[in-house]
């Protein structure tokens, strides 16, 4: 791997206590990614990927190891001070959309700009270009409930990306779409990756997204990583 | 930095429920300042009582009569500069329903005691000069459109004529009190056409005075009055009992029971009614926004400003309810005291019942969005966003 990692990790545990027994979903992890690469993770069900992304994304808490992001070790995070790092520096993509049912498509885009130092104008602005980028903007004033599957999906994309962060982590963000939808967003996911140098982490069970990516990096049962498969060159 | 649109958009989300929720709250706020209102009402006497007034009574109770010869008496004790007899009447007009207070009472000496009342219409010198009329109070005179002139037919409950007709009084003057220690409902009579008509055979019932009441001159301690009037009848041959004008009137409310307690338990019985109502609003609303919950933690916003999208709705919902009951109970001021003025005189709307109101609707959010908001901030991003839509 290369100089420049986005993110590595060091010794990483994790586990959970189920009916007084704990299950140790992720022990003592190593892992380095490229900036500006594009991941798929792949593995079976129940592997931990859900939990990897959460550690990485700052939406969880490890047990032990060091989880670099960039220079910052967020293991050491604590709560607020880990809320004003994913604010500033993650964009986060559910299987399930996640956007708030009662706000519009622009206002659901506009949400994260509340916690940067942006006028209400420039929130505006910034949140109508997003839009525009997933090409959604002729949707900015429809509700997630009158917008498709695949729509939702764009609108949160748009979110994820309206505070311009370097890393963006998704979870099965096909999961829940048909062919032509999920095709759009991967196709999306791609551009922010090449025209916009995101680097991108993305769980998947769909062989044909993973395909997408450009590198897959392959996750056993029991939490062990395999190896990473380079689909491409990761700097042209 | 909360995100106030989630705020508004969120109770704005299930309209039905949210419109019954505020009517509901809006009801028990009306309700609340109605009752508050009541004690009010019933207090403001107390409030307003004059200093330098005594009533003299029976120290048996209230209802028994003491004998006239005690007045000339009363007013030879020093410091005594004027006295009028009350005495009950106990009459009603048209329908026993038609409840407002009658007094037999010295015309002049009623002037001179109470310069509160003013005669507004009608002529003081009539009321003064015809021993049949009578002086009104103006909120009875509106109530039962009773103009200056019109003879006034009152059935004689506690003193009936013989042959059971009604005791016709000539309405001669109405009133205006210019201090609540005196309503403005009252039917004041010649106390010397009681005892006539009672000498005559033309009616009967209960001679003698119910309560004497004394102006104490300027200059003179009310409280050595009251003592040596106490001394007075003390070894007989009817032993009296002298209070000052608040003091009395605070026993007259106390007469009708503990009102303020019990209004205070059904006061707060409402409350209590209400904000579990409204708790139960605001959980199933929390509930429902589980998933945004974990958005926005997800998204970078703090626990605080988490739980205070949750905390501002309770607080919303309740100050529109509160307000809609305040402006409700406002609006209903004239009616209510027009309807039940005679029983509770001067019924109206204070700023302080006011402020309570509004202390009550916001403890009723602070209480409502106490229990949401704690969750919302206990709760991690990965748990909240496990949760079902
Ligand atoms: N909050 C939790 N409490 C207890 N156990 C958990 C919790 N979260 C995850 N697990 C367990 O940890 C293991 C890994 O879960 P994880 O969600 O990371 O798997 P995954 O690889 O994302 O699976 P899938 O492909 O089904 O999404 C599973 O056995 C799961 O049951
Ligand atoms: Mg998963």
């Amino acid at each position: 791997m290369g100089a420049n990692p986005m993110i590595r990790l060091r010794g990483v545990t994790k586990s959970y206590t189920r009916g007084g027994e704990a299950l140790v979903v992720l022990d003592r992890l190593d892992l380095e990614m490229e900036q500006g690469g594009f991941y798929a993770l792949m593995g079976p069900s129940g592997s931990g990927k859900t939990t990897l992304l959460n550690l990485i994304g700052g939406l969880d808490h490890a047990d032990e190891g060091q989880i670099w992001i960039e220079d910052e070790d967020i293991a050491r995070m604590d709560g607020p001070e880990l809320a004003a790092w994913r604010a500033e520096k993650v964009g986060f993509v559910f299987q399930g959309f996640n956007l708030i049912p009662v706000l519009t498509a622009q206002e659901n885009v506009e949400l994260p700009l509340l916690l940067t130092p942006l006028s209400r104008r420039e929130r505006h602005e910034h949140a109508r270009l997003a839009l525009e980028l997933v090409g959604l903007d002729d949707r900015r004033g429809h509700r997630p409930s009158q917008l498709s599957g695949g729509q939702e999906q764009r609108v949160a994309i748009a979110r994820a990306l309206v505070t311009d962060p370097r890393l963006i982590l998704a979870d099965e963000p096909t999961g829940d779409l048909d062919r032509k939808s999920a095709d759009d967003v991967l196709g999306l996911l791609q551009r922010l990756n090449r025209d916009f140098d995101k680097t991108i982490l993305m769980v998947t069970h769909d062989p044909e997204a993973a395909q997408k990516a450009r590198a897959i990096v392959h996750m056993e049962k029991g939490g062990t990583l395999g190896r990473i498969e380079p689909l491409e060159a990761v700097r042209p | 930095m909360i995100p106030l649109a989630l705020v508004t958009k969120n109770l704005g989300k299930h309209k039905l429920r949210f419109v019954l929720t505020v009517l509901s709250l809006s009801v028990a706020i009306f309700l609340l300042c109605v009752l508050r209102s009541l004690v009010v009402a019933l207090n403001a006497g107390v409030a307003d009582a004059a200093a330098n007034r005594i009533i003299v009574q029976s120290k048996v109770s209230l209802f028994v009569q003491l004998p006239q010869s005690y007045g000339p008496r009363l007013a030879l004790v020093e410091g005594v500069e004027a006295l009028a007899r009350w005495n009950w009447f106990g009459g009603y007009y048209q329908d026993p329903a038609n409840f407002f207070a009658q007094f037999a009472t010295d015309p002049e000496e009623l002037f001179d005691v109470y310069p509160e009342i003013q005669v507004v219409e009608g002529s003081k010198a009539d009321f003064l000069a015809n021993r049949k009329a009578c002086l009104l109070g103006v909120d009875t005179a509106a109530k039962y459109g009773i103009r200056v002139g019109d003879t006034m037919p009152i059935i004689g409950a506690l003193y009936p004529t013989a042959d059971g007709s009604a005791w016709d009084f000539t309405v001669a003057g109405l009133y205006e009190s210019k201090r609540k220690s005196v309503d403005q409902n009252t039917l004041f009579f010649h106390y010397e056409y009681l005892e006539k008509s009672l000498e005559s055979g033309f009616a009967s019932g209960p001679g003698g005075v119910g309560i004497f009441v004394l102006k104490v001159a300027p200059g003179f301690d009310p409280v050595e009055v009251m003592s040596e009037v106490d001394a007075l009848y003390e070894n007989g041959p009817q032993a009296v009992q002298a209070t000052s004008e608040s003091e009395f009137q605070a026993q007259f409310v106390s007469m009708v029971g503990n009102v303020p307690l019990l209004v205070s338990s059904i006061g707060g019985g409402v409350m209590l009614a209400i904000l579990l109502a409204t708790l139960n609003t605001m959980l199933m609303s929390a509930r429902e926004q589980t998933r945004d919950i974990g958005v926005l933690k997800a998204l970078g916003f703090t626990d605080g400003s988490v739980s205070g999208v949750l905390f501002l709705q309770a607080l919303v919902l309740a100050g529109c309810g509160g307000l809609l009951g305040m402006i409700l109970a406002t609006a209903s001021a004239p009616g209510i005291a027009a309807a039940i003025g005679s029983m509770f005189p001067g019924y109206q709307v204070t700023r302080g019942t006011l402020l309570e109101a509004a202390g009550a609707t916001a403890l009723i959010g602070v209480l409502a969005g106490i229990a949401p908001a704690v969750r919302a901030r206990a709760m991690t991003v990965i748990d909240a966003l496990r949760a079902v839509r």
